[in-house]
């Protein structure tokens, strides 16, 4: 079976899980062909463009830890802004990409298999971009370490009562149980192309990455039990990471923030505009790296249908809050949501519900759920909706809490501007750098799927 | 080929189910009425759990329904006429609302002007917390159900007939038409008549807390529904340990969510510390209601959590019915903890009143669902998807 | 060839029906040391094999609850025991607030300790040298064909009835695999030579980096930033004075707070003419006097002022308070003696002595000048 790049696959076949007669050497050599080919001019031309990115965010960070927070455009009593924003949104961004690997698979939905890889990777790269803001955000980053309870010095300990503590030990559990659970996945297929590879220096890094796998069924047995068992951990954990980070606010008691209905609504929110960058990023890499056939229309389909669901959960909470904000009677609670819908940013807002609340309805519709541009423009601007729901929600919260002689607006200073910039660029850069490098779909998961990979009947036996 | 009429209608079990579940809601009912004899308002109240009760159970079973049909999955059509049964309480609803809404003045504390004078901040509430306003909201929301519940139940009942593939995407169409609708007016409905309870307290997480509870609730009647009856041989098709595995990670995985949305709401008001939130915390957690509490974060999440976590243990059937009857009693449980309070806030009252919102939250549901099967089909007999079903492996 | 060890014999099937059947063959002969490999887990092998259900999870519960209770103690030791404090007005053991942190170090610990165990109890990874890596079969195995391999270790093999017996099966490529010899049973133990030699490097390396770190980075800046700061430290050089001297002398006409200049600074007769006692003779008044007086005055002037103190007449033995000369001075003249020193041999005492004190101090000497010269007439 020869595989012609550039194939034409035919949508218009029932889509089965995966399209076309691929079998297990032709999912090997498409997907481990990218690693080996050498990086075409268009890869390094969109290398440039990511690392000129990474570049101007340097460049802005560089001057923040010099000359500190000054140079941004917070102030009091609008303290937060831009820094945990992007902190927010990355993590978010991460989400989507646990709910791919692990809430599907404990679900049992199979198209997830095309894409999980890909999530998972996703994921830990946004919450590197992530981990990266309550450093620079700090007015001494170098002291970075402080936030962690070691036995020190100090004569003091961390304060274990503040959600920015629990934020440390949230953010550092999902990135090190997203990292193992990815590299889990990833060990079969390092033993795959291990055997491979005919270059000496690849056989040894493969050799070493993969551990000695060798395809045992003794240890896939443990290792698919193991494999449930981290989907089964990521769950909650992904709930509570963003549970966790929306604590950040709801622990406090100005209006706008402390609200109950914070957790659920960021971890929706969280799905929400992952799944909108993961359906983004997918859209490219499968032109870019010919693997339509195995991620297909019927995958963007589903994709559309969970940010068209969690966009009502998201817009279910946009109206209670100002439901329960006209109920409490209290004024203060009232006026956050007349400031937000006509205050200072009253742009920001109206941007925000035009992408969140009604752009994602057009996914109701079939053909806007197939068609390749519409699905990534409105993924496009559902990230930029929930970047500015962000915004909103820290900005006008703190430009206008309890005390009205205090009140005062923020305006993003142009280094502000450069280290989301720089956050962007760090993202596709590592995503560039990961597609080259590693298999951008788990080889040994897809090979499992496809149609004739498992015995045929049950053979008479049953259920222990 | 799988059997239209089946043995449950009119097997002996099924008569004596029917037979018991009439008498519990009878002696509910009069139990019910003795105790309004000796305390109106006690008696009221226990009405009003037992209508969030049985509202829950119902509207989280059409939720059940709304989400197989709009994930299109298999494994569960087997089942989905159980949940559709369970659903079948929500045209009866309005026979536990209507003495409500004619006593609310005993109910409610808003309805009373002296009340309102006092607490000024009452004022703006009182174009939505008025006797007029609420009951209109009530008999709207009900009605939506119901139409909904008609609708989708008379498609999947007609397909067991008529074998269309056209009704089932009906079904879908109408399962993403309620969806919102469903999100939306159960978070009215548990504003209206749980909420409203303590008036000057709020919490935009409520809606979800009540839809965590309901449609927990609602899977475990299901799975208590679908296990005993497959155990026992009239469950018309054999269901498979893979079924249950499936239930019991559902109802596992909703314990979690309901002890998740409890824990965010408990926590953000104790952390926060404002005065008119902890007014309603406070009470429950003093004095004989704390150890409600406690008792109630037992019993509807740890015991489920270690009782279903391991594999092995969402496939056995004796398992499942022992952990669905212990989340029912703990939803009641939570119902109990949620209104009461309203009532008698220093002492966790157990009296007459209580044993009847048992026996009328029970026996309703359990009526209902004898009755409707005295008719119809426990599987959906039409449907297309019905046999690979039955061969769902996990 | 021939001296080479046989590790066992392996067969390469290519559909996923064949394998479990083969399996179940395997299984129905009695052999015991074998595996099924594949490059990806088919469905039916596993019990085909007769496994038992993986214990993992086991170790996910024990290493979940550990982080728990780590969590717990931890939280509990440092914010409630060893350094509590008021935070938000919480107590100091504030459940809720913990309960976030312990969720996270238990999925953490649950997380890592059960890849930890997978890899290294489970698998006894990493082990990069087994007979079967680089052999074709491993190829073909992980790629896209399914295999068994039955170990010569078992005791129902024979080089000739298993190759009979797997060719029964369908297998489409029987080869047999043998030990290179790095790969020989006892060749990749710990006390391998390489393996302690890199163990020991990676030993050095990390402890020397450490020992930079804490030693010569953390002295570095931007870490020492605040220890050096832009300020004067005592006893220092300046070279923005021309004297050199970093520390200077407070500026002309500067006063202590709460401390007023003294008007008669070298003015004996301005005190004596113009300063005039504050105080009004009250009880209190007198014990202090008298407790400042025997505490101050009476090392020298003896305690009832008649200079017979300790000093027994050597330098600088005063003279006697009872002097007409004295009897008839103000109180100014004794405030300013007090607070300037009395030509070089009796000290100032400002610095000691609070100006109110003083004034009480001279009301006692009053009462003792008074007790020296009484009158028939003083006595009640």
């Amino acid at each position: 079976m020869i595989y012609s790049p550039g194939r034409i696959v035919d949508y218009t076949q029932p889509p089965p899980l995966v399209e076309g007669k691929s079998i297990a050497t032709l999912i090997d050599e498409s997907i481990a062909v990218q690693i080996d080919r050498r990086p075409s001019k268009k890869y390094l031309a969109a290398l440039l463009v990511t690392l000129t990115m990474v570049l101007i965010g340097s460049i802005a960070v560089g001057y923040t830890f010099v000359y500190g927070i000054g140079m941004w455009g917070n102030n009091v009593p609008v303290g937060w802004a831009f820094d945990i924003t992007n902190f927010v949104f990355w993590i978010g961004i991460g989400h989507a990409g646990t709910l791919i690997s692990a809430i599907l698979f404990l679900f049992r939905q199979q198209w997830r298999t095309g894409i999980a890889r890909f999530a998972e990777a996703m994921t830990i790269f946004a919450v590197i971009c992530a981990g990266l803001f309550p450093i620079i955000h700090l007015g001494r980053p170098w002291f970075a370490a402080y936030i962690f309870p070691y036995p020190n010095q100090h004569g003091i300990w961390v304060n274990f009562n503040s959600p920015l503590i629990w934020d440390v030990f949230a953010v550092s559990t999902y990135f090190t149980v997203s990292l193992i659970f990815w590299y889990i996945g990833l060990m079969p297929d390092f033993g795959t192309l291990r055997e491979r590879t005919t270059n000496a220096v690849k056989k040894v890094v493969y050799s070493i990455l993969s551990l000695g796998w060798r395809f045992s069924t003794r240890h896939w047995q443990h290792y698919e039990k193991t494999y449930v068992i981290l989907a089964g951990l990521a769950t909650p954990l992904v709930l509570s990471v963003h549970s966790v980070v929306s604590f950040d606010f709801a622990v406090s008691v100005i209006p706008g923030w402390h609200t109950t209905i914070f957790p659920p609504y960021f971890v929706a929110g969280a799905i929400f505009s992952g799944m909108a960058m993961v359906l983004a990023v997918l859209i490219i890499v499968r032109k870019v790296f010919d693997l339509e056939y195995l991620i297909t229309m019927d995958h963007m389909d589903k994709m559309a249908k969970v940010i068209l669901a969690t966009s009502m959960m998201v817009t279910y909470a946009y109206l209670m809050e100002p439901f329960m904000a006209w109920y409490s009677g209290k004024s203060t609670e009232w006026y956050v949501v007349m400031n937000r819908a006509f205050g200072y940013y009253a742009i920001a807002f109206w941007v925000m519900i035009v992408c969140n609340v009604f752009l994602p309805q057009l996914f109701w519709f079939r053909k806007i759920r197939r068609s390749i541009p519409a699905l990534f423009i409105i993924s496009v601007l559902v990230n930029v909706g929930m970047w500015l729901e962000r915004y909103v929600i820290i900005v006008t919260s703190l430009s206008r809490d309890y005390l009205p002689s205090s009140w005062g607006v923020y305006s993003p200073t142009i280094f502000d501007v450069g280290i989301l910039i720089g956050s962007f660029g760090l993202f596709f850069t590592l995503i560039l750098l990961f597609s080259k490098s590693l298999p951008v779909i788990s080889i040994s998961e897809i090979k499992s799927i496809v149609k004739g990979a498992q015995p045929s009947y049950r053979m008479g036996e049953d259920h222990e | 080929m799988i059997a239209g009429r089946h043995p449950w209608g009119s097997n002996q079990g099924a008569v004596a189910f029917r037979k018991m579940s009439y008498t519990v809601l009878m002696i509910g009912v009069l139990i019910n009425f003795f105790s309004y004899a000796i305390e109106p308002e006690h008696g009221l109240f226990s009405l009003v759990m037992s209508f969030a009760f049985v509202a829950s159970v119902g509207l989280g079973a059409l939720f059940w329904v709304a989400i197989e049909y709009l994930t299109s999955a298999v494994w569960s059509v087997a089942m989905r006429r159980v949940f559709e049964f369970l659903a079948g309480v929500i045209p009866f609803l309005i026979i536990l609302a209507l003495p409500l809404l004619f006593n609310l003045h005993e109910i409610f504390i808003w309805t009373h002007k002296s009340y309102i004078k006092h607490n000024s901040g009452m004022l703006i509430k009182l174009p939505y917390l008025n006797a007029i306003s609420f009951t209109i909201r009530t008999i709207v929301i009900l009605a939506v159900w119901v139409l909904f519940y008609e609708l989708m139940t008379r498609n999947s009942l007609l397909q067991d007939t008529t074998h269309e593939e056209d009704l089932t995407k009906r079904n879908i169409k109408l399962s993403a038409a309620f969806m919102p609708i469903f999100g939306v007016t159960l978070t009215l409905f548990a504003i209206d008549w749980l909420m409203s309870l303590s008036p000057s307290w709020y919490s935009t997480i409520f809606g979800v807390y009540y839809f965590a509870g309901a449609s927990l609730a609602a899977m475990a009647m299901g799975t208590l529904m679908v296990v005993t009856l497959n155990e026992n041989g009239l469950f018309p098709v054999k269901l498979s340990r893979d079924h249950y595995y499936n239930l019991g990670g559902l109802i596992f995985a909703f314990s979690n969510f309901w002890a998740y949305i409890a824990f965010s709401q408990f926590m953000l008001i104790w952390y926060g510390n404002l005065p008119e939130e902890t007014a309603w915390i406070i009470p429950r957690m003093n004095g004989s209601w704390a150890a409600i509490s406690v008792i109630l974060v037992f019993f509807h999440f740890l015991v489920p959590f270690v009782g279903l976590i391991t594999r092995s243990a969402k496939m056995k059937p004796r398992r499942l019915i022992s952990i669905s009857i212990c989340i029912l009693l703990a939803h009641a449980l939570d119902i109990y903890w949620l209104v009461m309070p309203a009532y008698s806030e220093k002492r966790a009252p157990f009296s007459l009143a209580e044993l009847s919102f048992l026996l009328i939250s029970f026996g309703f549901v359990f009526a209902v669902f004898a009755q409707k099967s005295k008719r119809n089909s426990l599987i959906p007999v039409g449907d297309p998807k019905l046999k690979k079903s039955l061969e769902f492996q996990i | 060839m021939n001296d080479e060890k046989l590790y066992g014999l392996t067969a390469l099937f290519d559909s996923p029906d064949k394998i479990v059947l083969a399996t179940r063959a395997v299984v129905k002969e009695g052999y015991k040391a074998f595996d099924i490999y594949s490059p990806y887990p088919v469905h039916g092998v596993d019990r085909g094999m007769r496994l038992k259900q993986s214990r993992i999870g086991l170790v996910t519960l024990i290493f979940g609850l550990m982080g728990v209770a780590l969590a717990l103690l931890l939280t509990w030791w440092t914010n409630s025991v060893n350094y509590p404090l008021i935070i938000g007005g919480k107590p100091f053991w504030a459940l809720p607030a913990y309960i976030p942190v312990t969720f996270e170090l238990s999925v953490l610990f649950g997380a890592v300790f059960t890849i930890l165990g997978l890899l290294v109890i489970f698998f006894g990874f990493p082990q990069n040298v087994h007979p079967l890596h680089g052999t074709d079969f491993m190829k073909r195995v992980s790629s896209d064909r399914f295999g068994i391999c039955i170990e010569a270790v078992d005791p129902k093999f024979d080089s000739k009835r298993t190759a009979d017996f797997l060719q029964t099966l369908g297998s489409e490529k029987i080869e047999p695999i043998y030990y290179s010899l790095l790969e020989s049973p006892g060749v990749g133990t710990i006390l391998n030579r390489k393996f302690l030699l890199s163990l020991l490097f990676v030993a050095a390396v990390s402890s020397g980096l450490t020992y930079l770190t804490l030693n010569k980075l953390l002295f570095l800046h931007p870490w020492i930033s605040l220890a050096e700061q832009i300020k004067v430290l005592p006893e220092s050089r300046s070279t923005f004075y021309v004297d050199g001297f970093a520390m200077r002398q407070p500026v002309q006409g500067t006063v202590a707070r709460g401390h007023m200049p003294y008007a008669f600074v070298g003015n004996m007769k301005g005190a004596e003419k113009f300063m005039i006692n504050p105080l009004t003779p009250t009880k209190q008044v007198m014990e202090l006097g008298r407790r400042d007086f025997n505490a101050y005055c009476s090392p020298c002037h003896g305690y009832f002022g008649d200079g017979d103190s300790r000093l027994q007449g050597q330098f600088p033995n005063p003279p006697s308070l009872h002097s007409d000369a004295l009897r008839q001075a103000s109180d100014g003249h004794f405030f300013h003696v007090i607070t300037e020193g009395f030509r070089n041999v009796m000290p100032s005492y400002d610095q000691q002595i609070p100006e109110e004190e003083r004034w009480a101090i001279i009301w006692y000497i009053r009462a003792l000048q008074r007790a020296k010269h009484a009158k028939e007439t003083d006595v009640p």
